[in-house]
């Protein structure tokens, strides 16, 4: 899950890292209250769960005088769609150089990703393209509590001394918080030391529990009353639902109804062992999207139970019409229960979905 | 065979939790089909002398290992311990670990598979189905029923979609020489790359299908890192960006990890990539009909 700036920015405060004086308000007169501490040189932030915020309009300059009036404007503004209720006012800062660091995962090496470039305040994708010189990059081995200081020289560079200690205070914070990212960009160098000058952090979604988050805000509704279910869910906006058993077999099924050209509604990986009830949750969860005509049932595996799927499509008893691809133990007797009742079922995954695009056409 | 064959003695930790129970009888019902050890001990803490299907139970790993000539541990507990358990297996020596456990936080994971490098030992997974090497070994969670012996090699991160391809080469004639289900984590232990490793020492192997998915570049660079013939299939064509599509692994991000990318890196590199599972036997016949 992706953690707002403000609370990106406290974790940081909190690790040692500098940021600048600000408050979070949730309506603009609350800002009277600390104009006497940002002075006269303000930012007003949008806290909106959006990338791309800057350019949208989310990020609003405004000196003492004309503060509260800019911050009301901007609660005023919908950022991409996204009412905002939630603003981050700093004081701005005076930047004589701009740095990018962040620290990710790094699949190939397993481990985390240590990347510093003296071009901060752009993206970092475009400094690959244009400028690969600029980045430095480290790979740290995750049962070191501290990155061991050849390796803050090394990505450092030329950078003043002083934003080694904020590259390891950042790798301590992207262990403890179990983040994916943890970014600061840009890292700034003011006449009164460096800071933060903004920040974001990704939180393992397999480790929120554990760091106390629980309300996961990436997902919508719909996916967290699946994730409720213990299913995996994402919706796609085409008519055709789909129900699976592993993601892999379930984002395979999405590719074969486009191959055939149909177009998907939702991904739902029913997860393992299908009893009928989880059968039965997962097609009333996919037939209550409006735009669903048609459900594709696909579920394989050697110890799923064919009757007990049969069980709960029929329990489900939706009005649209479900096709089922079904292969495990006890697939006689799922088949006929099925067949009994007058659902449609195919023996692979070709026939199933082409058969669904032909109802859904 | 890679990995473990019939006289791999294997351990399960786990072991007297409802999925440890369920797989030991299905993992020793396999061993006794072919002739092999299958699973010689099984480890709970605090349920030392108990017995499941048979098999003893110890209360750590290392209790285990003075008894019993183990080579391979398979993993059936909760996310929470699981990284715990890779390490003690790694930290009493044994060399194939098998995590089957899904939903372990990353940093977990990354600590886990960098300790088990240290003591020298291999992580399979985790959030993966093991590995079954027909007529030889089942070290996981694969039903073996649809398992033929030959000379094909698998490497996948997924589960089922798996058995989806084991079946239709099956059915198709085309046997596998070892399947490995590497897992649907963003950090795993054995990565396509090293699995492929593998495979050129064995010589049982002949071509590899790789099942791969949206998310990373491991499959490219398993891919251009060795000289077996390879076929590929990626899943995830259809998937939108910043979207977890199941595997905590499977995601597209920053523009380069989305299907199409990787089928146009993979059929740069020389290697034929189906475009549905259905299509594999018939590529893998071409590439046998050509060498």
């Amino acid at each position: 899950m992706k953690l707002r700036e403000y609370e990106a920015k406290k974790i940081l405060q909190e690790a040692g890292i500098p940021v600048p004086a600000g408050f979070l308000i949730k309506t603009a007169d609350e800002l009277s209250a600390h104009l006497d501490v940002l002075g006269d040189a303000i930012v007003l932030k949008a806290q909106v769960d959006v990338g791309g915020r800057g350019k949208a309009g989310g990020i609003l300059m405004a000196d003492k005088k004309n503060a509260v009036a800019t911050a009301r404007e901007l609660f005023a503004k919908q950022i991409k769609g996204l009412t905002v209720r939630e603003i981050l006012a700093e004081q701005r800062l005076v930047i004589q150089k701009e740095y990018y660091l962040s620290i990710t995962v790094d699949r190939s090496a397993k481990q985390p990703l240590l990347l510093f470039s003296d071009a901060g305040g752009v993206e970092i994708e475009n400094t690959v393209q244009e400028n690969p010189d600029a980045i430095r990059k480290a790979v740290a081995l995750p049962l070191m509590l501290d990155l061991p200081p050849f390796m803050l020289r090394e990505l450092a560079g030329k950078a003043p001394k002083e934003v080694m200690p904020v590259i390891n205070k950042l790798y301590r914070v992207f262990l403890d918080k179990d983040a994916l990212l943890a970014e600061i960009n840009p890292l700034v160098i003011t006449p009164q030391g460096v800071f933060a000058a903004d920040a974001k952090i990704i939180v393992d979604d397999n480790a929120l529990a554990r760091q106390g988050i629980t309300v996961n805000r990436d997902l919508s509704e719909r996916e967290r009353e699946a994730e409720k279910n213990g299913f995996s869910y994402v919706e796609l906006g085409g008519n055709i639902g789909v129900i699976g058993n592993g993601a892999g077999l379930t984002m395979s099924t999405l590719d074969l109804i486009e191959y055939y050209g149909g177009k998907a509604a939702n991904f739902l990986d029913v997860g393992g062992g299908a009893e009928s009830d989880r059968v039965k949750n997962a097609v009333q969860l996919v037939a209550r999207v409006p735009s669903v005509r048609v459900i594709v049932v696909n579920l394989l595996g050697g110890i799923t139970r064919c009757d007990e799927v049969a069980k709960g499509i029929i329990a489900a008893g939706i009005s649209q019409k479900v096709i089922v691809r079904l292969a495990g133990t006890n697939e006689a007797e799922g088949r006929s229960m099925l067949a009994e009742k007058g659902y449609e079922m195919l023996d692979t995954m070709d026939l199933v979905v082409k058969k669904a695009v032909e109802v859904a056409a | 065979m890679i990995y473990g064959d019939k006289k791999t003695g294997v351990l399960v930790q786990g072991a007297t939790g409802r999925q440890g129970e369920f797989h030991i009888g299905l993992m020793n019902a396999y061993a006794k089909f072919v002739g092999g050890r299958g699973v010689v001990a099984g480890v709970t803490p605090g349920k030392g002398g108990q017995q499941v299907h048979g098999v003893p139970v110890f209360n750590t790993v290392k209790d285990a290992m003075r008894e019993h000539d183990i080579g391979a541990a398979v993993i059936f507990v909760p996310a929470g311990a699981a990284a715990d358990s890779i390490m003690e297996e790694a930290n009493a020596g044994i060399p194939t670990i098998v995590c089957i456990t899904e939903h372990i936080p990353v940093h977990d994971t990354m600590k886990a598979v960098a300790y088990a490098r240290v003591q020298g030992s291999s992580v399979i997974g985790p959030n993966c189905p093991g590995l079954l090497s027909p007529g030889e070994i089942k070290m996981g969670i694969m039903p073996a029923g649809l398992f033929l012996r030959g000379n094909v090699g698998v490497i996948s991160r997924s589960g089922t979609l798996t058995y989806e391809v084991v079946d239709e080469l099956t059915r198709a004639g085309i046997g596998q020489s070892t399947v490995v289900g590497i897992g649907g984590d963003p950090v795993i232990g054995q990565t396509f790359a090293d699995v492929l490793e593998r495979f050129a020492q064995d010589g049982q192997t002949k071509a590899v299908v790789l099942i791969g998915e949206v998310g990373g570049n491991l499959e490219e660079e398993g891919a251009k890192a060795t000289d077996i013939p390879i076929v590929a299939y990626i899943a995830g064509k259809s998937a939108p960006p910043d979207k977890r599509m199941g595997h905590a692994g499977a995601i597209v991000e920053g523009g380069k990890s989305d299907a199409r990318s990787k089928i146009a890196r993979l059929t740069k590199l020389g290697v034929p990539v189906a475009s549905r599972p259905s299509e594999i036997p018939e590529i893998v016949k071409g590439l046998f009909r050509s060498c």
